[in-house]
């Protein structure tokens, strides 16, 4: 995950390097760090030092790295012609070498010549199983050709290998919600927070999920989900505190106040609801007025 | 019951989905749109506001966010008059489960309402050859309420309010005014960020 500071210094780089003044390979490195994909400008810029000799070979080794991230994000561009060149130019350098082999695999799914590039990865995995980059090409291939349950499929079966690939429960748990596939879904997010108890962003989601399914059960746990979240971010989720105020009134419509504990739930509501009003009435006083009424309405119809 | 109306978008309404589908081109993207029904079976779709670039299946924050919109759009005396939503991939030309879900909810309160979906083929096209129409497929609800797209031969269902939009969307392309495009998860994320993107047309 990328944090504020990296965030702004990115910013800060790209800002710089778009204009013209310099520091291009400290940008193209920090997006490598943070594992981004900022495939058009890292083409432009990547380009820029690759055709330049001198910059290029000042470099030293690195030189060989930008050109694999400058493969990867001409593809991501449809540049297919300046892929195939810089992988040449990798292929003379490391004949053998598997790491080409899989931007020459990745050429062929770009070019959408789906069977080749998979029998290039079936060959891979063969000589070693567990290579996990070449397992993710193949979820991602059967997802770029549609087929959502292949891909589901294939990323349960990395699962069952690399358990605690954190990205790739978050992947399929997204997958499942495309499809609509909320129980499955709230699975991987019980996985993700029982080995990352304090990430809010999946309790978040975790909640998120449950008030979709519905259901009075469902919204219960989602509301205690969303005040763990509230709790893990010091009151300053949004969507949290929006989504106790949506279970709230849920609920209420469900028990229609037989309840004994609505008098304890109305109180956690009009928290989330000061709170809310007070952020608004800082950040976007504009909005205040409308979110007032939206809010008055769900306690309202609670 | 779609088939008898007319629909027709303003230029802006229409920018401001392309752009937002176009700042965030690796996802799939959504949103609202705004308007009225006209004396004479129209359904002006006047503006519209990006909903998500992510979890667009999720229903909490697609809750908050139309109670929001419609707050603020029924003091101008205009409602929520249908949905538009832009695939993941590029070559996905279906309406999938979650798009026809958001629109079935739409159509409860508003029967006669639209749902479009980004038409890539016309979009890439835009550049080189002039497409007239606007780059989005319109699907309105049949009689037994299975959405249908409708097909605009001789007589086009779904037309510009003006006639040069396209026009005016390749200079914004070209100018990539599409970083500037705020939607409501942006809006949830830090809510001094606008949704209505008052800024974008200046």
């Amino acid at each position: 995950m990328v944090t504020k500071t990296e965030d702004n210094q990115l910013n800060r780089l790209e800002n710089q390097v778009d204009n013209g003044g310099g520091e291009a390979w400290e940008y193209l490195c920090l997006v490598r760090k943070l594992k981004l994909r900022r495939s058009e400008k890292v083409l432009r810029h990547g380009l820029s030092i690759l055709n330049d000799p001198k910059k290029r070979s000042s470099l030293g080794p690195d030189e060989w790295t930008l050109y694999e991230q400058v493969v990867v994000a001409a593809m991501d561009c449809q540049h297919l012609d300046v892929a195939k060149d810089c992988i040449k130019v990798l292929q003379k350098r490391f004949p053998e070498s598997k790491r080409v082999g899989r931007l020459e695999a990745m050429l062929l799914e770009a070019k959408g010549l789906w069977d080749e590039a998979e029998k290039a990865y079936t060959s891979f995995l063969e000589d070693n199983p567990v290579d996990q980059i070449i397992h993710k090409r193949r979820v991602a291939m059967a997802k770029a050709q549609g087929n959502i349950s292949g891909a589901i499929e294939r990323l349960n079966k990395y699962l069952e290998i690399f358990m605690a690939d954190h990205d790739a429960w978050r992947e399929l748990a997204e997958l499942y919600v495309s499809l609509q596939m909320y129980k499955q879904a709230a699975f991987c997010y019980e996985e993700l927070i029982i080995s990352q108890p304090t990430l809010p962003l999946f309790h978040l989601a975790y909640a998120d999920v449950l008030y979709t399914l519905g259901g009075l059960e469902n919204l219960q746990t989602a509301k205690k989900y969303y005040a763990s979240t509230i709790d893990l971010t010091g009151g300053k989720n949004t969507r949290a505190l929006f989504g106790i105020c949506l279970c709230t009134s849920a609920i209420s419509q469900l028990t229609k106040g037989k309840s004994k504990e609505d008098k304890d739930k109305s109180q956690v509501q009009s928290l989330a609801v000061k709170v809310l009003e007070k952020d608004y009435k800082q950040r976007a006083p504009d909005k205040l007025p409308q979110v007032t009424t939206a809010l008055k309405g769900l306690t309202l119809s609670s | 019951m779609g088939s008898e109306f007319r629909y027709e978008i303003t230029q802006n309404a229409y920018i401001k989905l392309v752009l937002h589908s176009l700042k965030h081109r690796t996802s799939a993207v959504n949103g609202i749109l705004i308007g009225r029904v006209s004396s004479n079976d129209v359904v002006e779709i006047a503006d519209a506001v990006p909903l998500f670039h992510s979890g667009l299946g999720l229903l909490p924050q697609l809750e908050i966010s139309l109670i929001l919109i419609e707050e603020h759009f029924s003091a101008k005396g205009l409602n929520i008059v249908g949905y538009f939503h832009a695939n993941e991939r590029s070559d996905d030309y279906a309406l999938g489960g979650v798009a026809k879900n958001v629109g079935d909810h739409i159509c409860r309160y508003f029967p006669q309402a639209a749902t479009l979906l980004l038409d890539n083929k016309k979009l890439e096209a835009l550049k080189t050859s002039k497409e007239h129409g606007p780059v989005m497929q319109l699907y309105t609800r049949d009689a037994s309420k299975n959405w249908k797209l409708v097909r605009s031969d001789g007589n086009p269902t779904f037309t510009f309010k003006e006639p040069a939009a396209n026009v005016v969307l390749l200079d914004y392309i070209s100018s990539e005014k599409w970083t500037d495009v705020v939607d409501f998860d942006d809006h949830l994320d830090d809510i001094s960020k606008d949704w209505l993107n008052p800024g974008l047309f200046n």
